[in-house]
């Protein structure tokens, strides 16, 4: 990360672009990163805070292997967005914006994703399936866990 | 310039916002996030104004004038409008109170029903009656909110000392996140989140104690709901009368605002109109007076000891008697211990008493250990030509600002504020000091240098300055030649090295240095208390000769100024004195007089002992009489802060208990000793003698000081601008193998008089414990060490105790300690420092371990 970091030139606009980086190396922003980050930069952690909180990109709570999106937008809504959702939330046994507890799956929504004509629109790890019912539900899923068996004997 | 507003015809001069000119011109706008010390925001949208020839509803607050603009500031449409946001407004913040029809009827009972945790409408909430969005709903009448109202349910945070934040009352107008940042330069708060969520708030949502925050309540006083507010207000009722004086805290000299309900302090805020802090204070200011005036430690009755018993008895009898012992001791016998957070006519005839009525020349002056008076003696003994005399305007204008050994915001909070303002317009900023302190973040350059060798430092920039014999760097002043031969022998990499500092971070150093515009260098306690302080001063005057640059000496109590100049004038020896009598109170002193705080007192060898102060500390219970003086805020007289000013302090409240001024005791005493030159009725009168007998005073008088808040002390420059030589290149303290730490002193002037403010205050004691020691997060870890353990600090002078503090400020191989005394004994630093003799030599090295 120190590596990464030295790349850049110390600029307080580049704030946005090491967020953008750390979040890419580990996932979320560890605490410890916004104080090296405010030292390195001379911008106070409250101000990175406010910058990175204000981003649905940054997370500060480490994100699952993978990352399931449901399209909540109007249109995928009134096509049974919320069925598919909750479909979602009983099969992984998480809440919209939580982890599963072995770190596998992260579940978030989103306000729209543009395809309202796929809707309703589910994301696997950033594969989009349009016209989702809920009986696919199992199939992304399971779809994913492989790639969790490849990245565990990477590992 | 002439524009029109609601058909009246204004002329100004200066291009200012529609708001600006309506408000000085008696125009209300209803507004809710502008303020007049920051830059517009446009975050209500109540200042909506229409203009002539221009579309829509433009906020007033940000759009500037321009000529023959026609403003319409009041209209059906603009009055609809408003509603319409303040209802929006509304709806977030809790309002069943303030549409209430029967509000006026409730005012009766308010005050009983305010102790509830929840605020859910105005007659629960801390800030009733003092509060904006009150004002701009009963401006507009709003007395209905058509959207439905919601409570965010956020968690009211009181984990941090002095205020509350329930940001379930926040309305957003972002006032306390642009104070914090455009003037304190703190940044302890943002916003964070986004839309619904949006929220002020600290970085992980950590207290304000553990994000960089200040305490100087700037934020508090800029809000205009009860979203922030000062936690000491809750229980209490709206002031009956409010007067302005100065704060006696720092040398700052801020002007207050005291708010007083039935003769008590309820709470004091920093005035707009002050001259030198224009609205803005720090924590001591803002948060401590009201304790500190109405402590429990208050002295509030004259006593003498009967029998080995301190017992209380009146004035008369208290002078009498004091009067009487006095007499017996004479000249070498007798010795008397001024204050420097007195006043200057306190000062003025604490000097008199001395010379006059105790006929003795034994007079020790605390103002003998300071920046001021290491300067004012190097500009004497060489013949320079500087006086002490600045105005802390004059940093805004430089362009190049050289800081050591100070941590501004703590220490001159009002100099900091400027001199951020100096660095958002462009100035370079260098500063010197081996802590990482949280103004670092400003600094151009940031040399970490090791304490105690700034000496070293000063003269390679010198000399890289200087250059070498062939080529000389541009605009280098003249008639520098000796200085540049002295300089030659010095070896660069050799010196350089000792200070820790990089040989490359030299030349990025100079180049800073010799950027264009005016120079200003100052230095505080810092660079005043290694053994070589007197020969690292004099570097930094050289470097200050090769940049011509103005030096701002920055000393630390509010009237330190002053007591320097009444001593100056007395006959009494001086430093001599001051320095035999702090490492050990010589053994011809039979008799002592004390009017402030001297920690670490043997009374075995004095017979008798008298103690003139506000409060109780250990010297009092050792004392044979003890008188109670009263506080700045019971009386009146003058103050000479840092720049050297003269700032007139006036009486806010009654005397507590039977309290008298300072010069009132003294003068009585003196004339009860049979001196009748000391007939003074009162303190004016004590000034008009002041200013005829000490020149430097000469300018202050009752009339003059009236108006007046540019009166200076008088000041005689004469002398050349020129180097001091020859060097001396004294021993710096060295951490070595049986004392392998540098422990350095953090001065910040936590204490009144014979209160220390850390101990006091319990709020106080979490921003800075005085018996705090404190360590890098490595060396902790290195020794196991935890926050809040106990720690035993050995050295040569002795062994101290305190309480480890983690700090990611201080670096590996030092610990930090705070200079104040301490009740409990073991804690005392001041023994320690005056064990070697002089204060100033207070890098020392030490070993730490767990326990004591």
């Amino acid at each position: 990360m120190e590596r990464e970091r030295k790349e850049f030139m110390v600029d307080q606009r580049e704030l946005i672009h090491i967020l953008h980086e750390v979040q890419n190396h580990y996932g979320y922003i560890p605490p410890q990163a916004i104080s090296q980050i405010s030292r390195k930069l001379r911008i106070s952690e409250s101000e990175i805070f406010g910058v990175l909180t204000f981003y649905k990109a940054f997370t500060l709570h480490p994100r699952g292997e993978h990352l399931i999106t449901i399209c909540m937008g109007t249109a995928c809504h009134v096509r049974g967005a919320p069925m598919i959702l909750d479909e979602f939330k009983r099969k992984l046994g998480v809440e919209p914006g939580e982890t599963t507890g072995d770190n596998q799956f992260t579940l978030e929504t989103v306000n729209c994703v543009g395809a309202c004509a796929l809707g309703p629109i589910a994301i696997g790890d950033g594969e989009y399936h349009g016209q989702m019912k809920t009986r696919d539900v199992d199939k992304i899923i399971e779809d994913l866990k492989p790639k969790k068996g490849k990245s565990a004997k990477n590992e | 310039m002439k524009i029109t507003i609601d058909g009246k015809t204004i002329e100004l001069e200066e291009r200012k916002t529609v708001l600006e000119v309506a408000r000085q011109n008696g125009i209300y706008i209803p507004s809710l996030c502008d303020h007049p010390r920051l830059t517009p925001f446009s975050g209500c949208r109540l200042c909506i104004v229409q203009i002539k020839g221009r579309k829509g509803y433009p906020p007033s607050c940000s759009t500037l004038v321009e000529d023959s603009m026609e403003v319409v500031t009041k209209s059906p449409g603009l009055q609809k409008l408003r509603e319409e946001i303040l209802e929006l407004i509304l709806a977030e913040h809790p309002n069943a109170c303030l549409i209430c029809s029967e509000k006026e009827k409730c005012d009766e009972y308010k005050s009983t029903i305010r102790k509830v945790g929840e605020t859910t409408g105005c007659v629960l909430c801390p800030n009733n009656g003092r509060c904006e969005l009150q004002d701009v709903v009963d401006a507009l009448k709003v007395d209905r909110v058509r959207f439905p109202s919601l409570y965010r349910n956020l968690e009211i945070k009181k984990s941090d000392p002095f205020f509350d934040r329930n940001y379930n009352l926040c309305i957003l107008c972002g006032r306390c996140v642009r104070i914090c940042q455009e003037v304190r330069g703190a940044s302890t708060l943002a916003f964070a989140y986004r839309g619904s969520q949006a929220v002020v708030g600290t970085v992980l949502d950590k207290p304000h104690l553990e994000s960089g925050c200040q305490f100087c309540g700037a934020c508090v006083d800029v809000c205009p709901t009860g979203a922030l507010s000062e936690r000491a207000l809750k229980y209490e009722l709206l002031p009956e009368e409010k007067a302005v004086t100065i704060c006696p805290l720092c040398s700052m000299g801020c002007e207050l605002e005291v708010q007083v309900r039935e003769g008590r302090i309820l709470s004091t805020k920093p005035s707009d109109q002050g001259v030198v802090n224009q609205g803005q204070a720090c924590v001591k200011g803002r948060f401590l007076i009201r304790d500190i005036v109405h402590s429990p430690s208050r002295i509030l009755k004259p006593m003498i000891r009967v029998q080995k018993k301190l017992e209380e008895v009146s004035w008369d009898q208290a002078l009498d008697f004091v009067a009487q012992r006095l007499k017996r001791y004479k000249g070498r016998e007798v010795a008397f211990v001024s204050s420097s957070q007195t006043s200057c006519e306190d000062n003025f005839l604490f000097h008199k008493f001395a010379r006059e009525a105790l006929k003795t020349e034994n007079i020790w002056n605390p103002a003998g250990f300071s920046p001021l008076s290491l300067f004012s003696e190097m500009v004497r003994e060489n013949g320079l030509d500087s006086g002490l005399n600045f105005r802390i305007s004059d940093l805004s204008k430089a362009k190049v600002i050289f800081l050591v050994g100070a941590d501004l915001p703590v220490s001159h909070p009002i100099i900091w504020l400027e001199l951020l303002k100096a660095v958002r317009a462009g100035a370079k900023f260098i500063l010197v000091s081996p802590i990482a302190y949280a103004l670092n973040r400003y600094a151009a350059k940031w040399l970490q240098v090791k304490p105690g060798t700034e000496y070293h430092l000063f003269n390679c920039l010198s000399k890289v300055l200087l250059g070498n014999e062939e080529g000389e760097k541009a605009d280098i002043p003249q008639g520098l030649d000796a200085l540049k031969k002295t300089l030659a022998e010095i070896d660069l990499s050799q010196s350089i090295k000792i200070t820790g500092i990089e040989e490359e971070e030299l030349e990025e150093t100079t180049d800073l240095l010799m950027s264009a515009g005016p120079a200003a260098f100052l230095f505080g306690m810092g660079l005043a208390q290694g053994q070589n302080s007197s020969a690292g001063l004099a570097a930094l005057w050289n470097l200050a000769r090769v940049r011509e640059a103005q030096i701002f000496p920055l000393g630390l109590e509010n009237n330190l100024r002053g007591a320097l100049e009444a001593a100056r004038n007395s006959s009494a020896k001086g430093s001599a004195f001051n320095l035999a009598f702090h490492a050990a109170l010589p053994a011809d002193i039979k008799a002592l007089y004390l009017t402030g705080p001297l920690p670490g007192l043997e009374k075995t060898k004095l017979e008798f002992l008298v103690v003139q102060d506000s409060f109780m500390n250990e010297n009092t219970e050792k004392a044979d009489a003890v008188l109670p003086a009263t506080t700045f805020a019971e009386t009146e007289g003058t103050f000479i802060n840092a720049e050297g000013r003269v700032l007139k302090f006036v009486r806010v409240i009654e005397p507590q208990g039977e309290a008298k001024p300072d010069w009132w005791i003294i003068s009585q005493l003196a004339q009860k000793m049979g001196k009748e030159d000391f007939r003074f009725k009162d303190a004016s009168a004590v000034m008009k003698e002041m200013s005829k007998a000490i020149p430097g005073f000469s300018k202050m008088l009752p009339a003059s000081l009236e108006n007046d808040r540019e009166v200076f002390i008088e000041e005689e420059v004469k002398g050349e601008k020129k180097p001091v030589l020859p060097l001396t290149d004294p021993p710096h303290a060295v951490a070595g193998k049986k004392y392998p730490f540098l422990m350095f002193l953090d001065y910040s002037l936590d204490y009144y008089r014979n209160l220390n403010l850390c101990q006091e205050i319990r709020g106080m004691s979490l921003i800075r414990d005085s018996r705090w020691i404190k360590i890098s997060p490595e060396d902790a870890k290195k020794l196991g060490l935890m926050d809040g353990e106990k720690l035993a600090v050995d050295s040569t002078a002795g062994k101290v105790a305190g309480l480890v503090k983690i700090s990611e400020a201080v670096p590996q191989g030092m610990v930090v300690a705070s200079f104040l005394w301490n009740e409990e004994e073991d804690f005392s630093r001041e023994k320690l420092f005056s064990a070697q003799g002089n204060p100033f030599m207070s890098i020392l090295p030490v070993n730490i371990k767990r326990g004591m």
